[in-house]
C-alpha cells in the first residue's frame, strides 16, 4: 500500500521534528479528522451561494423603496451586522429549534439538523453583509443609466436583473470576496453545536492525543490555504468581469 | 467602502434610532405581559450582567494589546531589511486568515493553567488566554492598517521632512504618524466591533462571559420562554455595544473622505 507506507514516513519524519501526528496511522481518528477537513470545505461551497442569493435578494428589498419591504430587511440586517454569530447560533439552535420541535410534536420528528442550523445562521449572516455591499454599489449605479433601462420598457425587476445588481456586483466584489473570506472563518462556529467540522474533529483528536500545537498548525495552515483560494478565485472573477472605463 | 448619499431620507434616521430602543422595548414589552417571566429575569440579570463584564474586559484588554503589537508590526513591515519583514509579513498573513474560534482554542489548550515565576506558581485564568487568543488576530488586523495608512501618506512628505533635517524615526514620529491616527481610526473600530463580538466565543472554552451566564442561567431555569429571552437579552447586550460603534465608524468614514 502506496499510501500506508507515505503515511508512516510522514509521521516518522515529523516524529522527528518532536510532533505527533501518530494518529494518522490508526483508522478511527484520521477517519474523523479527513471528516472535519471535508465537512468544512463541503460548508464553505455550500454557504457561497446561499450568502450570495440571500445577500442579492435582501440588497433588492434595501433598494426597492418600498416601507413595508424596506423595514423588517433593515432591522435584520442591523441585528444580524451587530450581534456576535455564535449568538444568533445559540439562539437559532437552542429556542427556534425547540419551538419547531415542539410545534412538530417532539424532537424525534423535527427535520432540521444541527448542520442546517448553521447553514441558515451563517449564510443569513454573510447575506447581510452583501446585502450591504450590494446596497453601497446599487446606489452607485448612475441614474441616468436606470432612467434609460425605465425608457426602453423595462420593469422595476427587470431592472434589478439586468442593469442594477451587474454593475452593483462589480463594483462591491472587493467587499463581498472580503465577506466571503468571513464565512470561511465564520464556518467554525458550527463547534458550538456539534457540527463536525474541522475544529470539532481536532477536539476529538487532541483530547485522546494531547497533540494540540501539532494539530493547530495543519488548521492554521488549512485556513491560510481555503482564504488564500477564495481571495484568488475573486481576483480572477473581478478581472474576468471588469468593464472596460466603468469603475474604478 | 461605503456610498456616500448627501442627504438622508429622515425616515431612515429614524429607522436607524429606533434600531437601538426597539429590543429592550420588546424585552420590556414580553417581561411586563408575562409577569412571572419578567420576575425570573430580574433574578438572573445581575448575574448576566457580571457575565458581560467580563465581555467588556476581555474586549478592552485583548485590543489595547492588539493595538500596540499591531502597530508595532506595521510599522517593521516597512523596514528595508527583508530579514525583519519576511516572518511578520507572514505572521499577519497567517493571524488575519485564521479564524478566532481557532486561535483561542489555541492559546486556551497550548497555553498551561499556571506559570512559574521565581520559584511561585502563578494561576494563568482561562480569560487571559481568551485574551491573548483575540489579540493575536487584532494585532494582525491593526498591523494592516497601520502599514495601509503609513502607505497613504504622499512620499513627498517623507522626502520634505529629510530636506528640513528630520531623522526616519522623526519623521515618521512627527509627521508621517499624526496623519495616520486619523486615517486609521475608522477601520481600528471596525477591529474593535469585530473582536468585541469575538468575545462571545470565548464561551466555548468555559470562560464566564454573557453567552456562557445566558447559557447557565436558561438550563437553570428550564422554561422555553425564558431560554428565548435571555438569548435575546445577550443580543441587545451585544447590539447596544456594537451598534453605536459601527454608527460612529459611518459617520467618522464620510467626515473623512477627501472631496
Amino acid at each position: 500500500m502506496q499510501n500506508g507506507t507515505l503515511t508512516e514516513l510522514f509521521v516518522r519524519w515529523t516524529g522527528k521534528l518532536g510532533l505527533n501526528y501518530e494518529f494518522l496511522a490508526t483508522g478511527y481518528e484520521a477517519q474523523i479528522w479527513r471528516d472535519g477537513f471535508v465537512t468544512t470545505i463541503y460548508l464553505v461551497l455550500l454557504l457561497i451561494p446561499v450568502s450570495l442569493l440571500f445577500g442579492v435578494l435582501f440588497a433588492a428589498c434595501l433598494t426597492s423603496g418600498k416601507p413595508w419591504l424596506l423595514a423588517p430587511v433593515r432591522a435584520f440586517v442591523e441585528i444580524t451586522r451587530n450581534t456576535p454569530t455564535l449568538v444568533q447560533l445559540m439562539f437559532s439552535f437552542l429556542a427556534l429549534n425547540t419551538f419547531v420541535s415542539n410545534l412538530l410534536g417532539g424532537a424525534q420528528h423535527n427535520p432540521l439538523t444541527p448542520f442546517f442550523w448553521v447553514v441558515a445562521v451563517v449564510g443569513l449572516h454573510v447575506a447581510a453583509l452583501h446585502a450591504e455591499a450590494l446596497r453601497a454599489g446599487i446606489e452607485a449605479v448612475p441614474a441616468s443609466l436606470v432612467e434609460a433601462a425605465r425608457g426602453i420598457g423595462f420593469s422595476r425587476l427587470e431592472i434589478l436583473r439586468y442593469v442594477e445588481v451587474p454593475l452593483a456586483f462589480r463594483t462591491s466584489l472587493p467587499a463581498i470576496v472580503n465577506n466571503l473570506i468571513n464565512l470561511v472563518k465564520l464556518t467554525t462556529v458550527g463547534n458550538a453545536i456539534a457540527v463536525s467540522e474541522i475544529t470539532y474533529a481536532s477536539i476529538m483528536v487532541w483530547t485522546q492525543r494531547d497533540n494540540v500545537v501539532e494539530l493547530m498548525l495543519v488548521i492554521l495552515a488549512f485556513f491560510s490555504l481555503l482564504n488564500f483560494i477564495v481571495a484568488r478565485i475573486g481576483k480572477w472573477v473581478e478581472r474576468r468581469l471588469a468593464v472596460p472605463g466603468y469603475g474604478i | 467602502m461605503t456610498v456616500v448619499t448627501a442627504q438622508r431620507p429622515a425616515g431612515r434616521r429614524v429607522l436607524r434610532n429606533i434600531g437601538l430602543v426597539a429590543l429592550p422595548a420588546a424585552i420590556l414589552a414580553w417581561c411586563l405581559t408575562d409577569l412571572s417571566l419578567g420576575r425570573e429575569l430580574m433574578q438572573w440579570l445581575p448575574y448576566l450582567a457580571s457575565g458581560f463584564a467580563m465581555n467588556i474586559l476581555i474586549s478592552l484588554c485583548a485590543m489595547v494589546l492588539g493595538t500596540a503589537v499591531g502597530c508595532a508590526l506595521g510599522i517593521l513591515q516597512l523596514v528595508p531589511y527583508r530579514l525583519v519583514r519576511a516572518p511578520i509579513v507572514s505572521y499577519v498573513q497567517i493571524f488575519r486568515n485564521a479564524p478566532h474560534l481557532v486561535l483561542i482554542f489555541a492559546t486556551t489548550y497550548i497555553f498551561p493553567f499556571e506559570i512559574v515565576i521565581f520559584g511561585n506558581y502563578i494561576a494563568f485564568p482561562d480569560w487571559v488566554k481568551a485574551v491573548i487568543g483575540l489579540a493575536i488576530p487584532a494585532s494582525a488586523y491593526v498591523a494592516e492598517i497601520t502599514r495601509g495608512a503609513i502607505q497613504s501618506i504622499p512620499t513627498a512628505q517623507w522626502e520634505a521632512a529629510t530636506g528640513l533635517g528630520f531623522s526616519r524615526v522623526q519623521a515618521l514620529r512627527w509627521i508621517i504618524l499624526p496623519q495616520c491616527l486619523r486615517r486609521s481610526l475608522p477601520p481600528w473600530m471596525n477591529v474593535l466591533a469585530s473582536i468585541t463580538m469575538g468575545t462571545s466565543l470565548a464561551s466555548l472554552v468555559g470562560v464566564h462571559e454573557l453567552l456562557h451566564a445566558a447559557t447557565d442561567a436558561s438550563t437553570a431555569v428550564r422554561r422555553l420562554d425564558f431560554t428565548v429571552i435571555a438569548y435575546v437579552v445577550v443580543m441587545a447586550a451585544f447590539f447596544a455595544l456594537c451598534y453605536p460603534i459601527g454608527r460612529l465608524t459611518r459617520r467618522l468614514e464620510r467626515r473623512f473622505l477627501p472631496g
